[in-house]
């Protein structure tokens, strides 16, 4: 298919996402459904493609120049998270790079003051740091609070246990929100993984294998009051809306890229494959099929454009076009993957490289982890309703 | 624009023609007001440049116009829409500007309206069957060209002054232009005669066929074209299409989210029932996918590309997508949706006719498989089911001679 990913982005050069999707075609792809089969994770492979003078950069996109990142937008961000999907054919390997580069480091980028974004920001835009967060600390206090903080004489305390924490194992240090104990309101962290009390669990969830999970345990956790990230007891309007967001829109980014790719799959399917004797690209069905394919591919990528674009801005992106942006493609995706399942040659799990089974398993991730339905509709209503 | 504008950003509205919406479908008839105030909003003239008397908007605005018209009144826009729009654009593209400047005049002044008429009263998917010609007059016919055909369940028909109309050439000895013509046919004459098709929506919207039987044009109003040259500029009306059916289920959707508010049930307003929120919330999605892509369909146009396959899924998407949610906003009223004369009972009969209008969706699915590399249709007789061993019920448990026993 020839269509454009968006206006103006036209032209002889190749596009950024172009781009990273070859270079993921050809650092990546060989090793997905090894990876995927074996839960592994490869330090050496996320170096890679962190690597912005041999490779896309795809570790500190977002990362001011001035502090060694890419300085990109984040359209073109979100342009090279697709272009990693499609080019890898590895939705967990897309979600750990997003977590690092877009949840884990916007915050810092925002709320982060001089000394922590000159600390950690040009070390996690060269790879050298990973940062982590729990996917369940993306949906706001949707979910029952897992951490609290309280005031000691030294600083802060904080205690509790995170699970779904993505890229754990390897952290250099976590994004975490905590509930205040007494007075209320929740406040954001920095907290390295070297403080005393931080223990991390790996962990192997069925779906995004080839991310690497963990579960953070804190344990009275002291950590100086400059752990603090934005205003303390001010999460609920700056770190969490803004975490959500980010979710909403970046992690969601790659899949436009695997839809794509399901769809190109399936069209070189429907030409090989036969079927009543005659190719089933003849079929008219299997035709209508495809259409509608390629469709959601281009409807989610205007939905993804415009809440990528609210972040270049200046003004506030909307919470309302982020939540319809997820919601809207991954259902796209389940579209996309149920239809390329349904053209496989021989049916599903008899060969290829796994793509359809494994966006088959990570597609139900997608439209759960960080907030499923049950959050995004409510998050698109009440901002129709004017209520909420 | 001289039509109302709220801040910079902000569609121009048309608040007359939308508070005549509802009288305009019970009436079928588009009031004269409306073309006075489509006609004084500039909104004719937006879709074509300075040189032949439009005011040249880009992409975004035109689109942000033909929502707003078709958000007020999806009867009136169609109308308006297909004649300034779409006939204007045949002409311009396809006339000479010197010839038909008093036919484009007319268009964009809102004096004259025009049909698009193609689709005859066979099978409309199929150009195939298309029988209306164009051929020489006689030597009494002063050098000119007679019409001879039915056009059939067309936009304006009823009430038009002029109809682009697509015919067969009959082609003289030596003649190896294309088979096909545009002629800008004249429809205040004698041989022309009118009917309407009563239908489920759109009813405000002139709709019917035309029977022209030896109708006369001139040698300059008669352009041949070859037929695949001609699907471009019915992209055109792919866009309006699409167009007016995202208005109408923003319609649909600002309707529910009113009602959500106001009405109350179990002691509380609908809107905090997660039920009808999760509705609301599938619907905006929608219909802002479809809207962005309308969008970004006419800026890639305005830029000269033909982004026709992606007009091609919009208008599948865009026209479905308000099927569904002019469907949950007539939910969401209970049986008020229903009532006949409630507004989203009437945007849910005109989200009906977007499906079909311009051509039905799987045709176009058809042409979007064509364009992703898959080949042209190929039609197969539906006969091989049965050589492939399912083609028939199975024995049963008791084999052979038990079925021949019940038989
Ligand atoms: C509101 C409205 C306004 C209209 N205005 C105009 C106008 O201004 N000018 C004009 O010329 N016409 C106009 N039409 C007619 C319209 O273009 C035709 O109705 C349309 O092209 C479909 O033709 P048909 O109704 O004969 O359906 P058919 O061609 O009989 O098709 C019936 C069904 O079969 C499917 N089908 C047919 N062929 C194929 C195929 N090859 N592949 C897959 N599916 C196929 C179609 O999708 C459709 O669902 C208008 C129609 C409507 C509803």
């Amino acid at each position: 298919m020839v269509f454009p990913h968006s206006p103006g982005e036209l032209g002889a050069e190749p596009t950024p996402d172009e781009q990273v999707r070859e270079f993921a075609d050809r650092v990546a792809r060989p090793t997905t459904a090894d990876r995927d089969r074996a839960r592994r994770w490869d330090p050496a492979l996320f170096a890679e493609l962190a690597g912005a003078r041999t490779g896309p950069g795809l570790a500190g996109p977002l990362v001011p120049r001035h502090l060694g990142g890419g300085g990109l937008s984040a359209v073109r961000t979100c342009a090279l998270l697709q272009g990693l999907g499609e080019g890898a054919r590895d939705p967990g390997l897309a979600l750990a790079t997003a977590v690092h580069a877009v949840l884990a480091t916007v915050p810092l980028r925002v709320f982060g003051t001089a000394r922590q974004q000159q600390r950690y920001l040009p070390r996690m835009a060269s790879g050298q740091w990973r940062g982590a967060l729990s996917l369940h600390q993306t949906q706001g206090a949707a979910l029952a609070p897992a951490v609290t903080v309280r005031s000691a004489a030294d600083g802060r305390v904080l205690n509790g246990e995170l699970e779904l924490v993505a890229g754990a194992p390897e952290a250099h240090h976590f994004l975490i929100v905590a509930d205040e104990l007494g007075g209320g309101g929740r406040t954001a962290f920095v907290v390295d993984r070297a403080t005393a009390g931080v223990r991390v669990t790996q962990t192997r969830p069925e779906a995004m294998r080839t991310c690497s999970w963990g579960r953070l345990t804190l344990d009275d956790c002291h950590v100086p009051d400059d752990a603090v990230l934005g205003t303390p007891r001010g999460a609920a309007t700056e770190v969490e809306p803004l975490l959500a967001a980010l979710n909403w829109v970046f992690c969601s980014a790659p899949w436009l890229g695997v839809m794509r790719a399901l769809t190109r799959d399936a069209v070189d399917h429907a030409r090989e494959h036969r079927l009543f004797g005659r190719p089933l690209s003849h079929a008219q069905s299997a035709r209508l099929t495809l259409a509608d394919m390629a469709t959601r591919c281009e409807l989610a990528a205007v939905l993804l454009h415009r809440a990528a674009e609210q972040f270049d801005s200046g003004g506030r992106p909307s919470q309302r076009d982020a939540a319809s942006a997820r919601l809207f493609t991954a259902r796209a995706a389940r579209t996309v993957i149920e239809g390329a399942a349904g053209l496989a040659p021989a049916g599903v799990l008899t060969g290829g490289d796994g793509l359809i089974e494994r966006a088959h398993r990570d597609a139900l991730f997608l439209a759960t982890a960080g907030g499923g339905d049950e959050v995004l509709r409510p998050v698109i209503a009440a901002s129709e309703l004017e209520l909420g | 624009m001289n039509v109302q504008r709220h801040g910079t950003d902000a569609a121009p509205s048309f608040p007359g023609i939308a508070g005549r919406a509802a009288d305009t479908d019970a009436a079928a008839r588009i009031p004269a007001q409306n073309w006075k105030e489509i006609t004084d909003s500039g909104y004719l003239r937006l879709f074509h440049p300075r040189k032949i008397g439009g005011t040249g908007a880009d992409g975004p605005a035109q689109v942000a116009a033909m929502e707003a018209l078709a958000r007020a009144c999806p009867s009136t826009y169609w109308s308006a829409t297909v004649s300034a729009l779409l006939c204007a654009n045949l002409i311009s593209t396809y006339g000479d500007h010197d010839t038909h400047a008093r036919l484009l005049d007319g268009l964009l002044s809102g004096r004259l309206l025009a049909a698009f008429a193609v689709v005859e009263t066979s099978a409309g998917s199929d150009a195939g069957t298309y029988r209306t010609t164009v051929r020489r007059a006689g030597p009494s016919g002063g050098g000119g060209f007679v019409v001879n055909g039915e056009k059939s369940r067309i936009t304006n028909a009823p009430d038009a002054d002029l109809a682009v109309t697509l015919a067969r050439r009959e082609k003289g000895p030596g003649d190896d232009g294309p088979d096909w013509c545009l002629a800008f046919v004249d429809l205040r004459q004698p041989g022309v005669h009118r009917y309407e098709i009563p239908r489920m929506g759109l009813r405000g919207m002139p709709w019917g066929g035309l029977v022209l039987t030896d109708v006369q044009v001139a040698e300059t109003d008669v352009v041949p074209v070859p037929l695949d040259e001609l699907s471009e500029g019915m992209t055109w009306g792919w866009l309006l299409v699409s167009v007016a059916a995202v208005a109408i289920a923003e319609s649909a959707l600002a309707a529910s989210v009113r009602h959500a508010r106001d009405r109350v049930s179990f002691g509380r307003p609908l809107a905090h029932m997660e039920g009808v929120q999760a509705q609301i919330a599938e619907s905006r999605a929608q219909i802002d996918a479809a809207r962005l892509l309308a969008r970004r369909a006419a800026v890639e146009r305005a830029a000269g590309r033909s982004a026709r396959t992606l007009i091609a899924m919009l208008k599948i998407y865009a026209t479905e997508m308000a099927v569904e949610v002019t469907a949950r906003a007539v939910q969401i009223h209970g049986a008020g949706g229903v009532t006949e004369g409630h507004e989203v009972a009437r945007l849910y009969r005109d989200a009906q006719m977007n499906v079909i209008g311009a051509f039905a969706s799987n045709r176009l699915r058809e042409q979007v498989a064509e364009a992703m590399g898959l080949g042209p249709a190929v039609y197969r007789a539906f006969d091989w089911l049965r050589p492939s061993g399912l083609g028939q019920d199975p024995v049963g448990l008791g084999g052979l001679s038990q079925q021949a026993e019940a038989a």
